[in-house]
């Protein structure tokens, strides 16, 4: 059966297809700085959970604090691209979530377990660690459940070919674990956030040791190491990644076409410069490489996602019918409501340190 | 049609959105008012100089943000996750044009959030004029996010002019928006009260505890008037189609108005409880039974809301099944197989079974669960005892109730869809086979062609009388079977014999006391308002007696004989017969004597869609068929015959539709009940032929009456072919009753088309019971027919049916000679090949008309060479069987 007669047909759009992939990918990349940083510190919190010694003082202090934080905007930045993502490719990724709809659906309750165990580690701070190592790994396998089952929807949304399984299963059980891509790509999201948690932290610490904290200076090296090693460790399973990519996808990235080998070749060179400054130990400048690192990851993955569905359809072919008023309401208010946010942000950087 | 359904069986109807939705706004809407609460404390807090009511307030924020930001927000985009995969295409619909409103109520959330984890972290750290601000901030916007999504919500309910301009704004400023916008905005302050119960009955020191439990009844009861009042102000703003849907028509959303309606005051009084000094653990009782109270409060208005779209999602728009409204008649046309993108391209033997699956999927899915709490299709379905009745409910969906669409697929598409609901979800197999039925042979009377001097005819007015046996519950037909007879002496010149004689009936051993055997005589009172004696009719005539000569119409009647089809050894008995005797008055000398017979029928089949089998095996209207229609009656006329029929006061249904056939007045302003009952079920039965007729008439081939008996069934007509298909029977009855100015007939006519006439122009109204079909108009001048359509050409009143009419010579009743309606000679009767031409056998020995194949001298003693009766009358029969 020829998996373009399944494609939904898409309703039209009310501006030019590039503003709204311009404001996803905007959203996303903020979505991933955000989520990084959410399983990141989860995964290593955890880590260093299980290192703590007896009558060590909490490891995490940082990261309990941070944590619900870095949920609640890795949720609300997750809600905007998802926003976008319907309107440009809502008859892909509603199909493919129908076809995982028990999983997709249960992403719910178990964000909200995740979040409100996120709580209770932050609450668990004076308790004893086996506590501590319950609320946070549960939060975190929950955050890692997750993941996976996005993941998934992402590589169903781009590949109708294997839509044809809902005849036999339209029950909405379906996960899609012969695709070659999913392992490695579950990977390289999942170690990209190990190398972004720990920049965040080693952020946190730069703050924290400008107000004379002494174990700041550790706290910043380890954040260093762990965003170094994992940054490395990113390499070997962006290899597989792209190679496990269908061929007429993956050639474009090495040589087949020109913008996206010029992405895909300067996120090589920004990866570079992350693990120079890594090394280095020098926050602000990898914490640059880093980001534009992954804005240009984001860019070749929406450049993939492109040449997966090229032969079905792009973004540009979906019919626009102009309302150009509430898009400059929304600017207007974009402006307004992120220069409150600064002036919020403004006030309470003011407020002096709670005692601890 | 466009995306694959998530096939849902337990959980289908549509309940999962209702769950989630439900607790989102609970807490939503509370994290609208309880802002302002927030922020409102706080400055009480201040202004009173109080650190525990500033404490009170610090702890509230903590409890305020772990619930609105993980439970709250969480479920919120729950709901656009829900919606995608149950409705992909009006969700679709939604974002496509709504996106920017949604990328600005994204704004808010952003601020909101921000906000809020400041307001908390900075709680009695930050200068208390910019924290102030912060809350300020934090209301202003989470007000704003209502603003926004409430533009998206309403439009569902009430588009407006979006549905013709498709502009953002129309659909954002929607004819509800504003008296929704405050319904919500007083929800949210009073849900900040009920939720600050929570708290401040928690709060240790007893002073403080009041203070602040009485501050939250405030909250609670202040906004309270304003409340209602916006939402009369939305009700009021509904458009015709909802607002009537909710307030008057659909009965399933009636128990959450009255639950809203009850709530409120309970609500009300549960505030003022609180207000008064209780022990601090009846006041947390009490607060956690009134904030369960106010989830069930405010799911029952958004379960209002809901349903008062049906069978829309965005309402004159997209349906339910995500057809769009504007692509109804065309998917009709072409199937939904053939309009689809996931399902099968078409239907065979093997797959018809799945097939119907994915159309119930598709169609019915989105409204219906499968064994689940919401609407379950299962239980819905159970009284349709097959495929073909099940059809009929599927085709008649959408026309006369508003709640579903119409059947939007080719008939194969629909009997698919039977088959999935009475096969594969019911597992009922397919009908019974032909009944085994057989009685004895009447015993023959004496004639002797040469020396009898009488010759005596018997027959019945209808051919078929039926009754319902159901009247504990209602009635419409008593027993009540008329007998007509001629004595004629023989001769030359035969006369027909009114004076000097007395005719006599006496029906067969086994039937004389009916009331031994029907509920009649219990409820004769409640139903007919009449008081009779056991076995004892309507005219006063039991099941022996003595007929009443007419001199004018030259026969003798016993009318209204209340014979049952139900002998004393029990069974089932159509066809009982009579024993007619003529004595000379003077000398009682026995003249002449005949049998005939008296057709009497219960098989009223409407068990067959309103389930509850038989209330006697093979016939009888059972408790549950009776208690599903009266049921279905109650609910979609407002009436309370359920309840009367339990209260032993059964109704007569002519009590309130008038009816020729009991002469019955009843309400002058509706329908007939021949028009009523024929113009509802005609709507669930378009397109079919006789099949249809004996759902409800006892003709079915596999029942144990076949009525329809005559000679025209023999040569294979049926119902349809003098009375004309179901629709065009309803259409010509709806007509009349719509001349004489009757509401209800439109509605009704509204989706019937005629089958046998050029345009419902062409269809001539009538009366029932009295404009009927005429023989002559198939037997033109009395000669063999050149059509055999009878429909649309009626007799002109009572005088000219058939039944009543005369020969020629206007002595002898054509029914004398030609046999009873629908049993017209040679009748073959289904238990008794001869039973129904007695007459005939006695006095011809053949099963034919009365002097047929120029047989004169049965009467006259001599043969005849004039057609006196009736033209034709010396023709030869052509339709013999011997």
């Amino acid at each position: 059966m020829d998996p373009a007669t399944l494609i939904p047909t898409p309703d039209t759009i009310p501006a030019p297809w590039w503003f709204f992939e311009g404001l996803l990918l905007l959203t996303f990349f903020a979505h991933l700085l955000f989520m990084n940083a959410m399983l990141g510190t989860a995964l290593i919190g955890l880590v260093r959970e299980m290192r703590a010694q007896p009558g060590d003082p909490p490891p995490c202090r940082d990261i309990a604090t941070t944590l619900p934080y870095t949920i609640a905007f890795a949720v609300n930045f997750g809600v905007a691209p998802l926003l976008f993502l319907q309107v440009l490719y809502g008859h892909f990724i509603y199909t493919s979530s129908i076809l995982m709809g028990v999983y997709w659906l249960s992403i719910i309750g178990l964000l909200i377990l995740a979040y409100y165990s996120a709580y209770l580690y932050k609450m668990a701070t004076g308790l004893p660690p086996a506590v501590r190592k319950r609320t946070l790994g549960t939060s975190l396998v929950l955050l890692l459940t997750i993941a996976f089952l996005f993941v998934n929807n992402i590589t169903l949304m781009q590949t109708p070919h294997v839509w044809p399984v809902y005849f036999n299963r339209p029950d909405g059980t379906f996960l899609n674990l012969a695709d070659p891509t999913l392992l490695s790509r579950y990977l390289h999201f999942v170690v990209a956030s190990v190398a972004t948690g720990g920049l965040f932290l080693a952020i946190l610490a730069f703050f924290r040791q400008k107000k004379g904290d002494p174990g700041a200076a550790k706290r910043l090296t380890a954040g260093m190491q762990w965003f170094t090693y994992a940054t490395v460790v990113q390499i070997g399973t962006g290899i597989p990644f792209l190679f496990s990519m269908p061929e007429n996808v993956h050639t474009l990235f090495v040589g087949g076409a020109l913008p996206h080998t010029v992405f895909f070749l300067a996120s090589l060179i920004t990866t570079f410069f992350c693990l120079y400054y890594g090394y280095k130990e020098k926050v602000w400048p990898a914490t640059f490489a880093m980001a534009a690192t992954i804005f240009l990851m984001v860019l070749v993955r929406d450049l993939a996602r492109q040449a997966y569905l090229a032969k079905y359809f792009h973004p540009s072919d979906l019919e626009v019918i102009p309302q150009m008023s509430p898009l400059f309401l929304f600017l207007v208010i974009l402006v307004i409501g992120v220069a409150v946010v600064l002036y919020m942000l403004r006030l309470a950087a003011r407020v002096p340190e709670e005692v601890r | 049609m466009n995306y694959p359904v998530w096939q849902l069986d337990f959980s289908g109807g549509g309940l999962l959105i209702a769950l989630i939705a439900i607790l989102h706004v609970y807490i939503s809407h509370f994290a609208i008012g309880g802002g302002l609460f927030l922020v409102l404390t706080e400055m009480k807090g201040y202004r009173e100089n109080s650190q525990p009511i500033l404490d009170y307030t610090r702890k509230h924020t903590k409890f305020f943000l772990l619930l609105t930001l993980v439970l709250g927000a969480i479920t919120g985009v729950g709901i656009w996750f829900t919606i995608a995969l149950i409705a992909p295409a009006a969700t679709s619909i939604l974002i496509h044009n709504f996106v920017f409103g949604w990328a600005i109520e994204w704004v808010f959330f952003l601020a909101e959030i921000v906000s809020i984890l400041i307001y908390y972290q900075t709680f009695g750290r930050m200068e208390r004029k910019s924290h102030l601000i912060l809350g300020w901030l934090y209301f202003i916007f989470a007000w704003l996010s209502l603003f926004a999504i409430n533009g998206i919500i309403g439009v569902m309910l009430t588009p407006g002019e979006w549905l013709n301009t498709g502009n953002f704004w129309d659909g954002i400023f929607n004819p509800t928006f504003w008296p929704a916008l405050f319904f919500r905005t007083f929800l949210c302050l009073m849900l900040a009260g009920l939720y600050g119960f929570l708290t401040s009955t928690a709060i240790k020191e007893q002073e403080l505890r009041h203070t602040m439990v009485r501050y939250c009844a405030t909250w609670l009861l202040a906004p309270f008037i304003l409340f209602l009042a916006s939402a009369w102000w939305y009700a009021q703003s509904l458009p015709e189609g909802p607002k009537n849907w909710v307030l008057n028509i659909d009965p399933t959303l009636a128990p959450y108005l009255s639950f809203f309606m009850w709530g409120s005051p309970v609500l009300f009084l549960g505030g003022l409880l609180m207000v008064i000094r209780l022990p601090q653990t009846a006041k947390r009782a009490l607060a956690v039974f009134l904030l369960l109270l106010g989830i069930a409060y405010m799911g029952s208005f958004e379960y209002i809301r809901e349903g008062s779209r049906r069978p829309y999602t965005i309402y004159g728009h997209i349906y339910a099944n995500s057809i769009l409204a504007k692509d109804l008649d065309a998917v009709s046309q072409k199937g939904v197989l053939a309009s689809a993108k996931w399902t099968s391209r078409e239907i065979t033997d093997d797959n018809r079974l799945a097939v119907g699956r994915q159309i119930y999927n598709i169609f019915c899915g989105s409204c219906h669960s499968i064994g689940g709490p919401i609407r379950d299709i299962k239980k819905l379905s159970a009284k349709y005892t097959s495929v073909y009745v099940m059809e009929g409910e599927i085709s008649g969906q959408g026309k006369l109730i508003g709640c579903m669409p119409p059947f939007p697929g080719t008939l194969a598409e629909r009997n698919a869809l039977a088959t999935f609901l009475v096969e594969g979800l019911q597992g009922k197999k397919q009908p019974e086979a032909a009944a085994q039925l057989s009685a004895s042979p009447l015993e023959p009377l004496p004639f002797d062609p040469e020396t009898s001097e009488y010759v005596l005819l018997a027959w019945n007015s209808l051919g078929m009388h039926c009754m319902t046996d159901a009247d504990s519950y209602f009635s419409f037909l008593p027993p009540a079977n008329d007998l007509h007879a001629q004595l004629i002496k023989r001769g030359p010149t035969p006369e027909v014999v009114t004076d000097g004689v007395t005719l006599t009936y006496r029906v067969e051993a086994g039937f004389e006391k009916p009331a031994d055997k029907v509920d009649f005589w219990k409820h004769i009172s409640s139903l007919y308002g009449a008081s009779k004696p056991d076995n004892v009719g309507l005219s006063g005539n039991t099941l022996a007696g003595a007929m009443i000569p007419n001199p004018d119409s030259k026969a003798f009647v016993a009318d209204k004989v209340p014979v049952v089809p139900y002998p004393a050894a029990g069974g089932y008995m159509p066809y009982p017969s009579f024993t007619i005797e003529a004595r000379d008055k003077a000398t009682n000398a026995l003249l002449a004597s005949t049998r005939m017979v008296g057709p009497v029928s219960t098989e009223m089949g409407c068990k067959n869609c309103h389930g509850g089998g038989w209330s006697r095996e093979v016939a009888g209207i059972s408790k549950g068929a009776a208690e599903d229609f009266l049921t279905v009656h109650d609910r979609f006329n407002k009436t309370t015959l359920l309840a009367s029929a339990k209260d032993g006061k059964p109704l007569l249904c002519q009590s309130c539709h008038p009816d020729p056939v009991l002469n019955a007045a009843g309400n002058p302003k509706l329908l007939n009940l021949p028009a009523a009952i024929h113009g509802w079920h005609a709507n669930f039965l378009t397109g079919r032929g006789a099949e249809a007729c004996a759902l409800c008439h006892p003709n079915s081939p596999t029942g144990n009456t076949l009525c329809l008996r005559g000679v025209h069934n023999d040569i294979g007509l049926d119902c349809t072919n003098c009375h004309g298909t179901l629709e065009d029977h309803a259409l010509s009855l709806l007509l009349a009753e719509k001349k004489a100015g009757k509401a209800g007939a439109d509605r009704l006519m509204k989706h019937l088309k005629p089958r046998m006439a050029s345009g419902i122009d062409a269809i001539k109204p009538r009366t029932p019971w009295l404009n009927e079909p005429d023989c002559l108009t198939c037997h033109v001048n009395f000669s063999p027919p050149e059509t055999v359509n009878a429909f649309n050409v009626w007799t002109k009143d009572g005088t000219a049916l058939y039944r009543n009419r005369h020969d020629d010579s206007g002595s002898i009743h054509c029914a004398a000679c030609h046999g009873s309606p629908h049993a017209i000679y040679p009748a073959t009767n289904p238990y008794e090949k001869e039973r129904d031409n007695f007459g005939p056998r006695q006095y011809q020995g053949n099963p034919y008309p009365l002097g047929a194949n120029r047989n004169c001298k049965v009467c006259h003693t001599v043969d005849m060479d004039m057609d006196m009766h009736h033209p034709n009358s010396l023709g030869m029969m052509r339709n013999t069987r011997e």
